[in-house]
């Protein structure tokens, strides 16, 4: 009775699943019994035989493209319903409004809105200078009331930009890169926009104004936090004329050198570093990746930065 | 210096990215030793505010969640089908059900079980209906009329210098993978789930939608059946 218990037992000895009690028992019986032993070394056997068969791993290939084919699914998708999500959680949308007075009055203006049901879209004629069109005659777009910006593009051959972005109606401003409520509205959309095309294009055009003050703090945070790899890189690229002026800069391109989950971006990352290998924070983090980073490209770059370093003392 | 003993200081925003929290952790190195609980509940607490902004429609929220998890649900779906193709159809339809269906997330459980019940169920799926053409298609045999099996041909490069090594090897790996198709669809997930993915019986049970004792129960089944099968196969 005793074997029979251990031997249907011994399986989940083996995978760690018997409660402390049980294994005790097991144990002592095990030592004592030689059947059972020998049962328990067979079963013992059989795990590390299935565990030294290779299962097949996904390669890194599979992973990216499945990835990047999901993103393109989730621009089209859609979550369920709002008022389907109301229905089943009315209270954590009242709390949602609770908390936030901006939705809040965001809903109200919503409602007010379809009631009238009319949709505005006045795009004034626009000249050469002058600031840029807005919707609504008289009113600046202010950004709080801005829920997203919908595209930005550049006419070719021309410096102009059209940037649809929509407010509790959708409204569109038109400038070129310099006009201040332009560069607003880009700055806006590399922080804020869920589409990654948007945050891409936005960073893209914030790069050729490297005067504004705004746009390091917005090209940083975007390298730092930006869920999109184009969108890291390009703001990395943006960032790179500045990494021997700025020790935020430097700081930040560090912090994307030793912890971005991308390869591509971690390596350019040390390429943009090279000119200011002998700061004794950079080099301090060379020496690291020299001997621990997981990825040989950049372990070998390291090492080779740290050689052409003088010695110190 | 130690090689662990350095610490550069950086400037991290107040809503830190999940990234750079667990970039944080890992950087903290000698200084502030964390353990492996605390950093699993640093990613539970990332998990259930990343679920709660994905829930009020964050697009990058829940592309993040999908970073968390979709390299252990890419390699499920794969170690089940054994197929790239399908691999990656059930990761889309998995990641795109759980986008969709997010807003009806109760935090009953944890985002991770939550997850993993969509893929074994996608799985599942997916290994009933080629269990069902398989029956109806005909076993390819080889020129000895054995079971031609094609992962028994793949040369393992490891063993690389010892060629007898190599062939028991490759003999063994054909045999237990002919052995798990044997498996009833839900023998082999469950085997998969505790035997490739390490995790608990009662997680699995709470993944399956079905008890502890009777995930036990098909382990057994699972277990027996492949001791069997390597048996008669020596």
């Amino acid at each position: 009775m005793k074997c029979e218990w251990v031997q249907e037992n011994l399986v989940f000895y083996v995978y760690d699943e018997l409660a402390d009690d049980a294994r005790h028992e097991l144990e002592q019986h095990v030592e004592r019994c030689q059947e059972c032993a020998l049962e328990l070394a067979a079963v013992k056997k059989f795990r590390s035989e299935v565990t030294e068969f290779p299962a097949a791993e996904p390669s890194p290939s599979l992973l990216a493209a499945s990835r990047m084919k999901l993103q393109e699914a989730l621009e089209s998708a859609e979550q369920g319903s709002w008022w389907h999500r109301f229905l089943f959680d009315p209270i954590a949308w009242l709390e949602q409004v609770r908390f936030a007075p901006a939705l809040g009055a965001a809903i109200f203006m919503l409602g007010f809105a379809g009631g009238i049901g009319a949709t505005y879209k006045i795009l004034a004629p626009r000249m050469p200078g002058s600031g840029p069109t807005v919707t609504l005659p008289g009113v600046q777009p202010s950004l709080a009331s801005v829920s997203g910006i919908s595209s930005i593009s550049q006419q070719a051959g021309s410096d102009q930009i059209t940037i649809q972005y929509d407010t509790v109606l959708p409204r569109e401003a038109q400038g070129t890169v310099k006009d201040p409520e332009i560069q607003q509205l880009l700055l806006y959309a590399a922080r804020n926009n869920f589409n990654a095309g948007v945050r891409m294009d936005s960073v893209d055009l914030l790069t050729q104004q490297p005067t504004n003050p705004h746009v390091r703090e917005a090209l940083l945070y975007s390298l730092r936090y930006d869920s999109n790899t184009g969108v890291r890189l390009k703001a990395l690229d943006g960032l790179g004329p500045y990494i021997k002026a700025d020790v935020e800069v430097r700081d930040a391109v560090l912090e994307a050198l030793m912890s971005d989950s991308n390869p591509g971006i971690r390596i350019e990352a040390l390429r943009l570093l090279e000119p200011v290998r002998a700061d004794s924070a950079v080099r301090i983090v060379l020496e690291r990746l020299a001997a621990k980073d997981e990825n040989r490209y950049i372990r070998s770059q390291a090492r080779t930065l740290v050689a052409q370093l003088p010695e110190m003392n | 210096m130690p090689a662990d003993a350095w610490a550069v200081q950086f400037p991290v925003g107040k809503n830190s990215h999940p990234d750079a929290v667990r970039g944080q952790v890992e950087r903290s190195g000698t200084r502030e030793p964390l353990t492996r609980d605390h950093m699993l509940s640093q990613s539970r607490m990332d998990d259930t505010l990343l679920v709660r902004a994905a829930q009020r429609g964050d697009r990058n929220a829940f592309e993040e969640l999908v970073r968390h998890y979709d390299q252990a649900v890419l390699r499920l779906a794969l170690h089940l089908t054994g197929s790239d193709h399908e691999a990656q159809d059930i990761y889309q339809e998995a990641f795109l059900k759980a986008y969709k269906n997010i807003g009806r997330f109760r935090f009953e459980c944890s985002f991770y079980t939550w997850i993993y019940r969509i893929v074994t169920n996608l799985c599942l799926d997916t290994m009933r209906k080629k269990q069902v053409r398989k029956e109806a298609a005909p076993v390819i045999m080889d020129s000895e009329g054995e079971q031609y099996d094609v992962l028994a041909q793949v040369a393992d490069g490891r063993s690389g210098a010892n060629p007898e090594r190599d062939l028991m090897r490759r003999e063994l790996g054909g045999r237990i993978s002919r052995a798990l198709e044997r498996l009833t669809p839900r023998e082999r997930m469950v085997f998969e789930l505790k035997h490739y993915q390490g995790l608990k019986l009662r997680t699995v049970g709470e993944m399956l939608n079905t008890t502890e004792e009777t995930a036990k129960n098909t382990l057994f089944r699972a277990t027996q059946k492949l001791r069997g099968a390597l048996a008669d196969m020596r």
